[in-house]
């Protein structure tokens, strides 16, 4: 009988912290969020570089398996910016001066960023959620969380045109060093896009010639 | 002598340009051989726990776009084909069957008619399971069954050797329109495929990407 109580009382507990774990996204307070904002502008204005390994997953509801793609990621203020995928497929992008570079597989093209205002706003965006710079409350909605290891920002684009492709966008922070460990993008209720960074090195001197494609 | 060659000249060129235009498709001037089975069954893209996800490059009028196509039969009727970017962004996401087709969402630069019936017509063969065969032609390597295809008619060449579904070409009764090449390693799956069209400048190739 003993045993049974013991039991009882292990799963309830079991329980309890999976219910935990599952609530464990807390709203920020007013004083929260001021102090949140600060210690990532302070940071973010501190950055001059940043290189980083990255894992992409892309959800799609209908599918059995995420697709799972990796590799690294460099960023040198102020805009200068460059997604190398290496596995499984060798595709390297290169934002820079205005100009979209692209190397898939030894094939390369180039294009204007304004040549499509929305690739201008997503660009902005890419760069904005790596830097942390992002809290611009006349382009986004933005809502805060806090997780036991995470800060949580939520952004809901105001912009029409940026609404049809992102519903919203979130953005994990790192509480020990203010900077972006995580990226979601949501395209819907189902359908996301996950990045996750890791071995970030900030201000490592990376030359400008590194951004070519 | 010499006048009345110049002056058939013309006539030559008419008539050789009557018959070349005229002709039927080259196909069919095989060795015809008895149809074997009545029906044939692609075997690719068929398998319901499959995510068949595939890096994509298309070339259309010297413009390159690239990105992801993944294709998922939903049900015994209808695949689900959705093209996003590399960062993972949906640029086109539609239900085909044999005989609907459903867009679930498009952008703006992408949607365009002609595009859209092209890559509407070359998914519907791609993803196509069976084909009544009506005739049958032979060459030294390949089986090749025809199939109507309503005022087309669709040639499916299967390697002798390994019995390998490897080319569809999809043609009008004199020239071809597009075909489709498979270079598959287990008869199951194709790692690579492409579609090339002859009458637009538009190819697209489509990598099997090993998402493990």
């Amino acid at each position: 009988m003993l045993m049974k109580i013991r039991s009882y009382i292990l799963m309830l507990s079991l329980l309890f912290v999976s219910f935990t774990a599952f609530a464990q996204e807390q709203k920020m307070s007013d004083t929260e969020i001021t102090a949140f904002k600060q210690s990532v502008n302070t940071v973010s204005k501190k950055i001059k570089s940043l290189s980083t390994d990255f894992i992409q997953y892309k959800h799609m509801d209908f599918l059995a398996k995420d697709i799972e793609t990796s590799g690294k990621m460099f960023f040198k203020e102020p805009n200068l910016l460059q997604w190398q995928y290496k596995k499984p497929y060798n595709y390297s992008i290169v934002f820079k001066n205005g100009k979209i570079l692209i190397n898939d597989e030894g094939k390369k093209s180039a294009m204007d960023v304004g040549s499509s205002k929305i690739f201008a706003k997503l660009n902005k965006l890419i760069v904005g959620s790596v830097s942390g710079d992002m809290f611009d409350d006349k382009e986004f909605a933005i809502t805060y969380f806090k997780t036991k290891d995470f800060n949580v920002t939520k952004l809901i684009p105001k912009d029409a045109a940026l609404k049809k492709y992102i519903r919203q966008i979130e953005l994990s922070f790192d509480k020990q060093d203010a900077t972006v460990n995580q990226v979601r993008l949501m395209e819907s209720a189902e359908d996301y896009t996950k990045i996750v960074f890791k071995n970030k090195i900030l201000n490592a001197k990376i030359d400008d010639s590194a951004f070519t494609n | 002598m010499q006048k009345s060659t110049i002056r058939l000249l013309p006539i030559n060129f008419l008539l050789v340009f009557l018959l070349v235009s005229c002709g039927v498709n080259p196909i069919r001037k095989l060795e015809k051989v008895p149809v074997a089975k009545a029906t044939f069954e692609a075997p690719y893209f068929s398998d319901p726990k499959i995510d068949y996800v595939y890096k994509t490059h298309i070339s259309v009028y010297g413009n390159d776009l690239s990105g992801i196509f993944v294709v998922k039969k939903i049900n015994s009727d209808w695949h689900r084909v959705v093209f996003t970017t590399e960062f993972g962004n949906k640029l086109l996401d539609f239900e085909i069957s044999e005989t609907d087709f459903k867009i679930n969402s498009i952008v703006e630069e992408l949607d365009r008619k002609i595009l859209i019936n092209t890559l509407k017509e070359d998914f519907r063969l791609l993803l196509k399971k069976k084909f009544a065969i009506q005739n049958q032609f032979a060459t030294v390597s390949d089986a090749i069954y025809e199939s109507e295809d309503g005022k087309y008619y669709d040639y499916l060449f299967v390697s002798k050797s390994g019995r390998q579904l490897h080319k569809i070409e999809h043609t009008s009764k004199r020239k071809e329109k597009f075909s489709i090449h498979f270079q598959s390693e287990n008869n199951i799956f194709a790692e690579h495929i492409s579609i090339e069209h002859q009458n637009i400048k538009l190819k697209i190739e489509l990598n099997y990407l090993k998402n493990e």
